[in-house]
């Protein structure tokens, strides 16, 4: 390991000397700390009320129809409560609506024959059209004035009726797994591509050596512990930087448009620092575990289009420990998750995953940090052994179970 | 300093490709190893550097067992391979830190050189923007940079235009004059005749000659003649003697200028010029034959290709 410095700063400067790196970094940084801008800027165009063209919160008014078959509407203008920017036209066939709709003279309309039931008719229906539903609510407001009237009631009375809701307070002593839900799903998927990213990129390298036969040099220069270890931790170091960039990128434009957030987003961002914590610890060890495996199998392929022959294995694996995972973030105690958060291949995902949001004993933690721990060694010399027998064996990609065999040989 | 090779043999599978590789090397000498096409003489190289592992024998320096990543090698493999989209500096210095230099000596050491190589120009471009014979130059620096005490080259020669190759000669003869250990192996006999004392030739994975070269040249030359004459060319001349004096004389090869002959046991050579004469053949030279490396290398691995054939056509009887 005495030329492990001297592989690392070699493979530093890969990363950090590359244009492809250096500004991949920047536009993300850049995009990511701009769509956290996006809430505030849509805010700012609904104050300065701005058209959107579709019917909600503009000046320019949109003409939609209305047909009143079942003759169960007195007057239409408490609709513009419910559809400020829309102006309604009162039709009197439904034929008439339809081609208007059609040929697009009104943007929609409506055709209610009765108190129960109406039909909505659109040329074309965008994703977030949810016209259907508050023309619904205003039919029932119609229909609960219309029930008023023929039982003598104030509307209030009614609505007083309607209310069932009920006060109360809520104090999670544990794990609120309603609200961890989301940034666990965040960090479970950012741990996988990061893996999946930067593992790639380590299995290149080594495989663009091998290529261009600089391996024979490397290898005859010092000893392949120092090469397999100079890359992974190299790349470690161009992951937490770039991630670190993003990351400080997302959580400073964040904190300073916070109040514009709401909802899932706000809940991802919160993370506690604890979790953080133990998120960095079992990220870094699944990271480096899969970081030397990849590695070794960038040794057992001599072209780089060959490369995802040889990676598949270890592809394959991390995308079924993320939908295993992911799949059972719900039920974070189900035995399959407690077996996953002990393996060293899926510990990083499914510990982290149990400590957020499920019940874990602390020993349990610590036995699967050192299990996985134990494994990153285990692998960086098992990595370095198979990275050594296979750098000068070119032509038909070497099969990981052929690589195992031929070290038992060697042995 | 000596590196010595013993009993080397190699196994790849089944199949034994090295059958026992002796030979030695000292400081200020430089060893040709010469062989065939699949021979076995890059096999034997990847051993020395510790590239392949040998099936059993041991590689020696001074006596103890040779680590080539923590002694100063230098090592241009048979493969060239540096890094196309790098700096040539940069990798050069990369190179140099591997094998144990300071960063400051390793800059120095790789501008010394770039400019001996004449590539200094080109340190800060990179590699792949270079023509091929300045990429082997830089190559080359890059075996070197690392002021080895040995230096090992397979094949170093190919590729290289005849003004390259004088550069690479004259830099071999410095190492040499430095008291450096050079071993290379080559298809072109003309520069291992020009460097080396020592050849050692391996055919099949095993070695057929090796020694001192004056020595190997001088025993191979012994009891041989050549013969030319003006009044007949070197084809007729070969028939007449083949037909008319198998008793003095064996032909053993001839070209368009002249035909080499191997005085038997017991015969007065100047015998043969005298029966030459009464057949009327005009002598233009008659002399002592002083063999090419190429003409012991055609020889040798002609004799063990026929050694092959005559074991393979054996065994067919047999069979």
């Amino acid at each position: 390991m005495k030329n492990f410095k001297h592989v690392l700063n070699f493979e530093l400067g890969n990363y950090f000397k590359a244009k492809a790196f250096i500004v991949s970094t920047i536009i993300i940084c850049l995009l990511c700390a701009g769509l956290m801008f996006v809430p505030r800027i849509k805010d700012s165009f609904k104050s300065g009320g701005s058209s959107d063209g579709d019917g909600n919160g503009d000046d320019n008014k949109t003409i939609a129809a209305i047909y009143d078959e079942g003759k169960v509407i007195d007057d239409i203008s408490p609709l513009e409560e419910y559809f400020p920017s829309v102006e309604f036209e009162l039709y009197d066939t439904e034929a008439k609506l339809k081609e208007n709709v059609e040929n697009q003279t009104v943007k929609f309309g409506f055709v209610v024959h009765d108190a129960d039931s109406f039909t909505y008719y659109v040329y074309n229906k965008s994703m977030s059209d949810d016209k259907q539903y508050i023309f619904s609510k205003y039919l029932a407001q119609v229909r609960r004035e219309e029930f008023c009237r023929d039982n003598n009631i104030s509307i209030e009375e009614l609505s007083k009726l309607d209310d069932d809701t009920i006060l109360f307070d809520q104090e999670v002593l544990g794990k609120d797994s309603e609200s961890n839900y989301w940034y666990c799903y965040l960090l479970v998927v950012v741990i996988f591509m990061l893996i999946i990213m930067y593992g790639t990129s380590i299995a290149s390298s080594v495989t663009n050596e091998k290529s261009n036969r600089s391996i024979e040099i490397l290898i005859t220069s010092t000893s392949s512990t120092s090469i397999l270890f100079g890359k992974v931790i190299a790349a470690f170091i161009a992951l937490i930087f770039q991630s670190g960039l993003i990351g400080i990128s997302i959580f400073g434009s964040y904190q300073f448009n916070k109040e514009y957030f709401g909802g899932v987003v706000a809940t991802m961002l919160d993370i506690p620092g604890d979790v953080l914590f133990i998120y960095a610890i079992f990220g870094i060890g699944g990271f480096l575990f899969y970081a030397f495996l990849y590695g070794a199998l960038g040794a057992l392929v001599s072209k780089i289009e060959d490369l995802n022959k040889s990676a598949g294995t270890a592809q394959m694996t991390i995308t079924l420990v993320y939908v295993f995972v992911l799949a059972n973030l719900t039920h974070i105690d189900s035995t399959l998750i407690k077996v996953l958060s002990f393996l060293p291949i899926s510990s990083y995902s499914a510990m982290f995953a149990r400590v957020a949001m499920g019940n874990v004993a602390t020993w349990e933690v610590i036995v699967s940090a050192v299990i996985l721990y134990a494994s990153d060694i285990a692998m960086g010399i098992l990595g370095a052994k198979i990275f050594r027998n296979s750098t000068l064996r070119y032509g038909n990609p070497i099969k990981l179970t052929a690589a195992f065999k031929n070290l038992k040989k060697a042995e | 300093m000596k590196l010595e090779l013993r009993n080397i043999k190699k196994n790849f599978g089944e199949k034994e490709i090295l059958h026992g590789i002796n030979f030695s090397v000292e400081s200020g000498k430089a060893l040709g190893l010469l062989g065939r096409n699949g021979a076995g003489k890059t096999t034997t190289i990847r051993i020395i550097m510790d590239v392949f592992h040998s099936s059993s024998g041991e590689v020696l320096l001074d006596g103890k067992k040779l680590i080539p990543s923590g002694d100063r090698f230098g090592y241009l493999p048979e493969e060239r391979g540096m890094y196309p989209k790098k700096l040539v500096k940069e990798q050069l210095v990369y190179m140099a830190l591997l094998r144990g230099m300071k960063k400051k000596d390793a800059s120095a050491s790789a501008e010394k050189w770039l400019d001996r190589l004449g590539v200094s120009e080109y340190k800060d471009r990179k590699l792949d923007t270079l023509s091929k014979g300045n990429q082997q130059k830089v190559q080359l620096a890059a075996t070197l940079v690392g002021e080895p005490d040995i230096v090992i080259l397979d094949e170093p020669f190919s590729g290289l235009d005849p003004v390259n190759s004088q550069i690479l000669k004259d830099v071999i003869k410095e190492l040499i004059a430095e008291g450096r250990i050079v071993i290379f192996s080559s298809h072109q006999m003309s520069y291992v005749e020009e460097f080396c004392e020592d050849i050692v030739m391996i055919d099949k994975g095993t070695i057929v000659l090796s020694g001192n070269l004056d020595e190997i040249k001088e025993e191979f030359g012994k009891g041989r003649k050549i013969i030319s004459a003006n009044n007949m060319d070197a084809d007729a001349l070969k028939t007449l003697i083949e037909n008319d004096f198998d008793d003095l004389v064996k032909v053993i090869s001839s070209d368009k200028h002249k035909v080499v002959v191997e005085v038997k046991a017991g015969v007065d050579q100047w015998s043969l010029v005298d029966r030459l004469k009464e057949k009327n053949v005009d002598i233009k030279a008659y002399g002592n034959y002083e063999p090419s490396l190429t003409d012991i290398f055609i020889d040798k691995a002609g004799k063990a290709e026929e050694e092959i054939k005559d074991d393979s056509e054996n065994n067919k009887e047999v069979e």
